[in-house]
């Protein structure tokens, strides 16, 4: 019996990641052979097997990873934790929501790139700017998510609440939150991978390092191996993490099987 | 006329409406709700709140169990304003559809009210259990509502509604959702538990017979504006059971009733 579901478990994952990885091999090998066959110049399109060497070979890359990584998580905590403060008021008092909301959707429409020059001034070049930057352009996904998740709480259930005397904490710790997580494990998807977004775009102007750093420097140099190498890695990043919040949410969710979710 | 009827002439009733009006405001312009609503009913009387959609039914639990105040009219339960009634967690409400929190088991269900009203922790468990058993759900407390069938739900949802033992029971088209059998079945259990448990029962319908037989008395409301129309006591023995339905007197006053009803 044990056999056979991991023999079927087995055949599940060769299902899945299958194809996609033989796609992905085919499509390298054309690369390496069409590089090689046309004599592309490097700097135009590196083969994969320069990429691939320019990995082991960039210096400091767990560095400049490490750091871009601390720049957006910072900003995404810090963004998570006033967004949801932020959303408990707003969804429970309409003032706050008359009087904030505004503010919240200008924070969006400021282009995020017209800001940093702005910050950098007031916080200079260092890793302040870019963690403010994160949290800038993460807070409006949170908010939205979020409050919109606080408000689908089911009316009846707050009527019954309200009859029984139950307290505000009560009502947002038992009613509002658990009804909000899916919307605002939404959020967190969308926010997290904004939240690379913004350091990276922080790093273009007048750092020293991370990985906005190293693709600027490779662009300005002409190193597109390393350009890619960036890349590759950015692409790591958001794929891990969208990976992981979808983690969460479904180990968050378990049981609510039939609780509304957005899209 | 039954006992609790008679009752209801002697003593002083258990919820009292003089002369109760609601007006809300929808998109500016004024709505009455309800209309000069006059209405006694005694302590352990069974009530039914007969009429179509926007009569403001619903509106009148609302405003019952002090979630909603009376924009005219006085309202007491018990000699006193109904907020010092809610104060004492005098109400239970039951909604159409269950209205269960999707996250929570039928056990934890059951067990959130007894969270808000400051019910001994010691004996909540045991309470549930007891609760769930009562309903011919004892085995499904680990069950989450989206595993169990319609009826089960609102038999969850009315164990959740008893658990910390209210004297008054609210109830919102709580079968008005479910298929035919099922409907009768909940039907006499919930009779029994009045029977049982000596509540006074508020249960808004828009099904002539249900209201029938169910109720001591039935009180017929028209839509536009809500308003009271017409209070038919129902003249049918208790206990009452399935043969009822049979019975001449039974289909005679529910045609009263809907005579009252399209009239």
């Amino acid at each position: 019996m044990t056999a056979t579901a991991i023999t079927v478990s087995r055949r599940g994952q060769l299902e899945r990641f299958g194809p996609p990885l033989l796609i992905l091999a085919l499509i390298l090998v054309v690369w390496e052979l069409a590089v090689r066959l046309l004599e592309v110049p490097p700097w135009l399109l590196p083969a994969p097997s320069k990429i691939a060497l320019r990995f082991g070979r960039t210096q400091d890359l767990a560095y400049h990873t490490g750091l871009t990584l601390l720049e957006a998580g910072f900003g995404f905590a810090i963004s998570a934790v006033l967004g949801l403060a932020l959303s408990a008021g707003i969804a429970n008092s309409r003032f706050l929501e008359r009087g904030l909301f505004p503010y919240v959707i200008v924070s969006n429409a400021v282009p995020i790139i017209a800001i940093v020059p702005l910050l950098n001034i007031w916080l200079g070049f260092g890793i302040t700017t870019k963690i403010v930057i994160a949290a800038i352009i993460t807070f409006f996904p949170i908010v939205t998510n979020t409050t919109r998740g606080l408000k689908s709480a089911d009316a009846r259930i707050l009527d019954l609440m309200h009859s029984i005397n139950a307290t505000g904490p009560q009502v947002f710790f038992k009613v509002q939150l658990p009804s909000a997580l899916p919307f605002i494990f939404a959020g967190f998807r969308i926010a997290a991978s904004l939240s690379l977004v913004g350091a990276v775009v922080a790093e273009f102007y007048g750092a020293d390092r991370g990985l906005g750093y190293l693709v600027i420097t490779a662009a300005t140099q002409l190193r597109t191996d390393l350009l890619f190498v960036a890349i590759i890695v950015l692409a790591a990043i958001g794929v891990t993490t969208f990976w992981l919040f979808g983690f969460l949410e479904r180990r968050a969710l378990h049981g609510a099987v039939e609780q509304e979710r957005p899209r | 006329m039954n006992l609790a009827a008679a009752a209801a002439v002697a003593a002083p009733p258990c919820i009292s409406l003089r002369g109760v009006g609601v007006v809300f405001a929808a998109r500016g312009r004024p709505v009455q709700a309800l209309a000069d609503a006059t209405l006694d009913i005694a302590e352990g009387e069974f009530v039914a709140l007969l009429g179509p959609t926007g009569c403001g039914k619903s509106t009148l639990l609302r405003l019952v169990s002090d979630l909603l105040r009376p924009t005219s009219g006085a309202l007491s339960v018990r000699g006193a304003p109904a907020a010092d009634a809610r104060r004492r967690n005098d109400f239970g409400f039951v909604f159409q559809e269950a209205a269960l929190l999707p996250w929570r088991t039928a056990h934890d269900n059951v067990r959130l009210p007894l969270e808000v009203v400051g019910y001994d922790e010691t004996k909540r468990s045991g309470r549930c259990k007891e609760l769930l058993a009562s309903m011919g759900l004892a085995d499904f407390g680990h069950s989450y509502p989206s595993e169990l069938s319609g009826g089960m739900k609102q038999r969850v949802a009315i164990a959740r509604a008893l658990s910390w033992n209210p004297s008054i029971l609210l109830m919102d088209e709580p079968f008005s959702a479910l298929d035919e059998i099922t409907k009768n079945q909940l039907q006499d259990e919930l009779l029994r538990i009045w029977q049982r448990e000596q509540k006074t029962i508020l249960f808004v319908t828009h099904n002539i017979s249900e209201a029938v037989y169910l109720a001591d008395r039935v009180v017929v409301m028209s839509a536009q504006p809500g308003r009271i129309k017409e209070v038919i006591a129902v003249d049918l023995p208790r206990p009452r059971g399935p043969e009822v339905r049979d019975t001449i007197e039974f289909v005679e006053q529910v045609r009263d009733a809907r005579r009252a009803l399209m009239s």
